[in-house]
């Protein structure tokens, strides 16, 4: 069961791998997240060197959104204006997180900038999401229709270079998409996922898009930017494994198919409370990992930074 | 290559000679396939000339090819490990194993190990850091290699099969590196190498693995695209098969 991997240049249990990549693809077609905030932390435990879980993944996260955004496709619930205007940013983002990973694995502070980035954005994010969708849910008990407060729309409103989303119907400034763009691509490239985790709350809370086509949109965009980053990392860091990637993939694409039909029997508001524990517990993992004395206090790296 | 296969067979059938000393090892090229997870190879040998009176100290290192290293300590700062010192390493090998008759302080003294360079504490690379005293990270990154068994030393590990004939198997792990080893065998006497022999041991990929890290660090580009395109098909694939279950 065990087979060789020619990058990370170690062996692993392909049927480990396998499981991993089903199980977190399952949950990437659930909530229509990437999956790789999960993804690179589990194979790093596994034993994979840190930099070649985190640019595999991508790959990971690539066909699992594919897979995901096809089926969305045919419901036509992908708002492709809204992606295109975001990938503006997403590239410059991109390009901009492969300049800063460089910098900051030569100041060796690259663990403690992701841990610290990590621990900050899902902490807030699942905090967020937890109290949107418990008040949600209450309302829904309570017979009450949830409502929508426009109060955010303020400053996003008065914003200029306005422009029409059919899809999403919302008239509102391209700048505020790409800077979620941008802020998505740069953490993309340095903590090696796709930034569903972001982009999903930021379109729901911060845009307003319907949560019917914010799935599919965002599946589009992280497609694109795992794509471009891949091709950076396997260029500048010789970090991604081919072996591994077709692993997790071919577990990981049909986990998410089924993951998708799951999430279909959910409500909205069930799914995202679920998505809000599972950013905690991560977040709250990794700020452990951050505070806990280390077994070691000396770490080694291969090469010269 | 078939060529340099032959001459490195030839080499093994005659094992080199030196005065009182003849070893050989069981295969010079270790080849990593997809199913590798780790060998072991016999280094063996027979000491010549030896009256059954005189001692049989043998040391067997097995040295993999030098790669650079960084070692980090971590320091609490404000409740948090942040790297704070670093030490780079230039010169410590990506593989030492050493197997010997019995603990090597016991064979010859510290300083005579530290001239011949035998045993972990005599790996000595060259270090740049931004701390006064870069001993702990040296030791560090011996204590790393030990954990992920890249590094070990066994003592008491060759068999003597005759009083002259001896024998010891090397584990080789699956993470290991690609590149030339080389095979040392040192008989002691009185604590000093009285006759040494040094063979190369080569680690390589083959087949389809040989060709896909060819491929990702000759042709990042393709590699790089090659990667994606395949994480879209199986997306596809993958998303067009369950709609006909539907």
């Amino acid at each position: 069961m065990e087979i060789y991997l020619p990058v990370a240049e170690m062996s692993v249990n392909w049927l480990v791998i396998i499981a991993l990549g089903t199980g977190v693809g399952f949950l990437s077609g659930m909530f229509g997240v990437g999956g790789g905030f999960l993804m690179t932390p589990l194979l790093v435990f596994a034993g994979i060197p840190s930099t070649v879980a985190a640019a595999t993944t991508l790959s990971h996260v690539t066909a699992s959104s594919m897979s995901g955004a096809l089926a969305q496709w045919r419901k036509r619930a992908i708002d492709f204006a809204m992606a295109g205007v975001m990938l503006l940013g997403g590239m410059a983002g991109t390009l901009f997180g492969v300049w800063l990973f460089a910098l900051m694995r030569r100041q060796g502070q690259m663990d403690l900038i992701v841990g610290l980035t990590y621990v900050i954005m899902l902490g807030s994010i699942g905090i967020i999401m937890l109290r949107e969708s418990l008040a949600a849910l209450k309302a829904y008990h309570g017979g009450a229709a949830p409502s929508r407060r426009l109060v955010n729309r303020g400053w996003i409103q008065s914003l200029p270079f306005k422009m029409r989303f059919r899809q999403s119907r919302l008239y509102i400034s391209v700048l505020p998409p790409i800077g979620i763009g941008f802020c998505v691509g740069a953490l993309s490239a340095i903590m090696g996922i796709g930034g569903g985790f972001i982009i999903v709350p930021a379109m729901i809370y911060l845009l307003r898009m319907p949560t019917k086509v914010v799935m599919g949109t965002s599946l589009v965009q992280i497609i694109a930017v795992t794509a471009l980053t891949t091709v950076l990392q396997a260029t500048s860091n010789f970090a991604v494994d081919i072996v591994l990637a077709g692993l997790l993939v071919s577990g990981g694409v049909v986990g998410a198919q089924l993951g998708v039909r799951a999430g279909a029997k959910l409500r909205g508001e069930q799914l995202r409370l679920l998505l809000a524990l599972l950013v905690l517990a991560v977040g709250a993992g990794l700020a452990w990992q951050l505070v806990a004395r280390p077994a070691d206090l000396y770490s080694l790296a291969e090469g010269l930074p | 290559m078939r060529r340099a296969l032959l001459a490195l067979l030839l080499l093994i059938a005659i094992p080199a000679r030196a005065q009182d000393l003849v070893s050989g090892i069981s295969q010079d090229i270790i080849q990593i396939t997809s199913s590798y997870t780790g060998t072991n190879i016999v280094v063996f040998g027979a000491i010549e000339n030896a009256a059954s009176s005189q001692s049989r100290d043998i040391v067997v290192v097995v040295r993999g090819p030098d790669e650079p290293m960084t070692v980090r300590r971590r320091d609490r700062i404000a409740g948090v490990w942040v790297n704070s010192d670093a030490a780079r390493f230039e010169g410590l090998p990506a593989y030492y194993y050493l197997a010997s008759t019995e603990p090597i302080t016991r064979i010859a003294s510290r300083e005579a190990l530290a001239r011949y360079g035998i045993g972990l504490q005599a790996l000595k690379p060259s270090a740049i850091g931004s701390h006064h005293d870069p001993e702990p990270f040296r030791q560090a990154a011996i204590r790393y290699h030990k954990r992920v068994g890249l590094y070990a030393e066994s003592p008491g590990s060759i068999d003597f099969l005759s009083e002259t004939l001896f024998r010891t198997r090397v584990p080789v792990p699956a993470g290991v590196t690609r590149g030339q080893y080389n095979v040392e065998v040192y008989l002691f006497r009185d604590g000093e190498v009285v006759s040494a022999q040094s063979t190369p041991l080569f680690v390589d990929a083959t087949g389809l693995e040989r060709r896909l890290y060819n491929l990702a660090h000759n042709a990042p580009l393709s590699y790089g695209i090659l990667c994606v395109l395949m994480a879209m098909l199986l997306g596809w694939i993958s998303s067009v098969l369950f709609r006909r279950q539907e």
